[in-house]
């Protein structure tokens, strides 16, 4: 009698547990059916999402909506509807269904009032269903105008797409002026150009660490060539490594206490990691060519870097203990500047194709190269945080400037003005 | 043993209720009943749902932009020169190179032998090297082919008897040209080339 109650009970036991179970996973589907995607901008085939955004009313009102708008417009997932086909009358009480008409599937309404700040309460409406998908109240100074035109921008594009936007982003670069050369940060759309103040007779391409409070980069000041950090927080400059010779910085590792560099320290351009305090550097590679340009895969697990062993420069991937290596890059004799997409599943680098420097992106295992520009000579290419834009160095405006395109080379264009020599730009990692 | 199985069909039925992630408050549609399959077989349980009811959004979250201002950096170590050059004594040509190479041509073997035995006569002068490229490529890259060029022609120096500790180099990669009046190879080909300095200590005041 006890051995079959025993057994009963277990019986229950595998029900209850099986039936937990089933709950749980049901719980799950639900949880992954549950937000609504406008736009599957990871689908090849998908079609832009027709969008009318009218002009915000109140103060700075247009401005506003002009940033969102354009915000939107760069990423070519969105089709802007053209504010002279609206028919809605703004004295009109407001309806979503309304714009169906001219083709809209999202209006964006806003109002701006100004008080201490500006404050700004946006509406984004499905005209479809007819109703109201998202709505918030912004608060911002005045000054900070566009940062808060980029956050409404983010918070309509992750409700359409269920992905996070890139318009808070910002990009360090180089840029000269009468004092030589400096470290400059600007917004991704290539407002809010700011000094720093950092100088060198020579600065290169400025790194972000993984979580954007702090640059690594390299300068030359003096006839020496170190590596410098900049702190964020306390906005103050460091020297991480100098020795005789060449020294020029790669990338952080991503856990961001250490770096990865190229050096003559020993006779010839090798790749080495040490810390940030300066200590246990470690050898990557000892040959007698030229080892630069080193950058970690995201996962931090590869190491592509620039060599010229094979008798021209080329791009090859390691592991990150300098074993396993491999070229990567087959075609023209002179491939450099390597940079990983943020998922690891690309490399962006630049290669000379003809006469000129042109962008190129291949997979890390050597296949799908494929050519981005044609125009100009193009440098520096790296990639934006969410993978979908790049941003370069191009000379085919007949000067030196700071150009961004999305990753498939479509919309390519000059964010930096005409009076500034711009190049080695960096994205933000955030 | 069935307070067991009922407790735990509440707990699970409150579990899906509550565990909707907060994206669902924000459509502004009445709350369904959540009705499954499992409710309707066991009709003898009653499930009081744990949840609040989902009123009618009046989501207007508040949100306050901010940035943390960039203020101009300070370095903090300034390194003072310990070179500066000397241009009156004695001036060596520029060598130059192949593109994208950095062994000493033959045209460049008088050159460095001039500058040898100068460097042996002088046994006081120090000289800096220059590596230098043309702007074809990158800069990265090119200041590691500086460096090359550079280190080519320290070596050959050396190899003629000029002792390591007096040739400094540095690599100015294509940052320094020598020609800039065109993009044509007559003028790129002169700026892939190592340079010359003769070096006066600055001794302090």
């Amino acid at each position: 009698m006890k051995e079959k109650l025993k057994v009963k009970s277990l019986k229950f036991k595998v029900f209850i547990i099986s039936f937990c179970f089933s709950l749980l996973t049901s719980h799950f589907s639900l949880l992954t059916c549950e937000a609504k995607v406008y736009i599957d901008i990871s689908s090849p085939a998908f079609k832009k999402l027709p969008i009318a955004i009218p002009e915000f009313s109140g103060p700075s009102g247009k401005e506003i909506s002009n940033i969102i708008r354009d915000d939107l417009e760069f990423t070519g997932l969105f089709l802007n509807i053209d504010r002279s086909a609206y028919i809605e009358n703004p004295s009109q009480s407001f309806n979503p269904r309304n714009w169906s008409p001219i083709g809209a599937e999202a209006v964006v309404k806003g109002s701006v009032k100004e008080e201490r700040d500006l404050i700004v309460i946006v509406s984004l409406y499905d005209v479809f269903e007819g109703k109201e998908i998202l709505k918030k109240e912004y608060k911002a100074g005045r000054e900070l105008i566009r940062p808060l035109s980029h956050t409404i921008a983010n918070d309509i594009y992750k409700t359409l797409t269920g992905e996070t936007g890139i318009f808070r982003s910002r990009i360090a670069f180089v840029a000269e002026d009468e004092d030589g050369k400096g470290i400059y940060i600007m917004d991704w759309d290539g407002n809010r150009i700011t000094s720093i103040g950092l100088k060198g007779n020579i600065i290169l391409t400025p790194r972000w660490s993984r979580d954007g409070s702090k640059l690594i980069y390299s300068a030359e000041r003096n006839r020496q060539w170190s590596i410098y950090l900049l702190d964020f927080m306390s906005m103050t400059e460091r020297k991480v490594f100098s020795s005789k010779g060449t020294n020029i910085v790669g990338d952080f590792l991503p856990e961001g206490n250490d770096f990865i560099f190229s050096s003559t320290k020993d006779g010839n351009p090798d790749l080495y990691i040490m810390s940030l305090k300066g200590d246990n550097s470690i050898r990557l590679t000892s040959s007698h060519s030229i080892e630069v340009s080193p950058t970690v895969s995201p996962d931090g697990q590869c190491i592509a870097f620039v060599s010229d062993r094979g008798g021209s420069a080329q791009i090859y991937v390691m592991r990150r203990d300098g074993s396993d290596v491999r070229r990567i890059t087959f075609e023209g004799s002179y491939n450099t500047s390597p940079a990983w997409s943020p998922k690891g599943d690309r490399i962006v680098f630049s290669g000379r194709w003809g006469a000129t420097n042109q962008t190129f992106i291949i997979n890390p295992d050597g296949t799908g190269l494929t050519q981005l520009t044609t125009q100009g000579n193009n440098e520096d290419p790296s990639f934006s945080p969410d993978g979908r834009y790049i941003t370069f160095t191009s000379d085919r405006d007949g000067f030196k400037g700071i150009y961004i395109m999305r990753a498939n080379g479509e919309s390519q264009k000059r964010i930096t003005p005409k009076n500034l020599r711009a190049f080695g730009p960096r994205w933000s990692p955030m | 043993m069935k307070k067991i199985f009922v407790l735990v069909l509440i707990l699970a039925f409150g579990f899906i209720l509550t565990g909707c992630p907060p994206r669902k408050v924000v459509l502004p549609e009445p709350p369904k009943p959540v009705v499954t399959p499992e409710e309707i077989k066991e009709k003898a349980v009653e499930v009081k749902p744990e949840v609040k009811p989902q009123v009618r959004p009046e989501v207007k979250p508040e949100v306050k932009i901010t940035e943390q201002p960039l203020v101009k950096a300070e370095p903090k170590e300034v390194e003072a020169p310990k070179y500066i050059e000397e241009k009156v004594v004695f001036k060596f040509e520029d060598i130059h190179f192949d593109f994208d190479k950095y062994d000493i041509r033959p045209d460049a073997k008088p050159t460095l032998k001039t500058a040898a035995d100068w460097m042996l006569k002088n046994p006081a002068a120090k000289i800096l090297i220059e590596g230098h490229c043309c702007e074809i490529g990158t800069n990265e890259y090119n200041l590691a082919l500086g460096d090359r060029r550079a280190k080519a022609a320290k070596d050959y120096l050396i190899a003629l008897g000029v002792t390591s500790g007096r040739i400094e180099m540095v690599s100015y990669g294509e940052e320094r040209p020598f020609c800039t009046e065109s993009k044509a190879e007559e003028c790129l080909k002169k700026n892939r080339r190592a340079h010359f300095v003769i070096l006066k200590e600055i001794t302090n005041k």
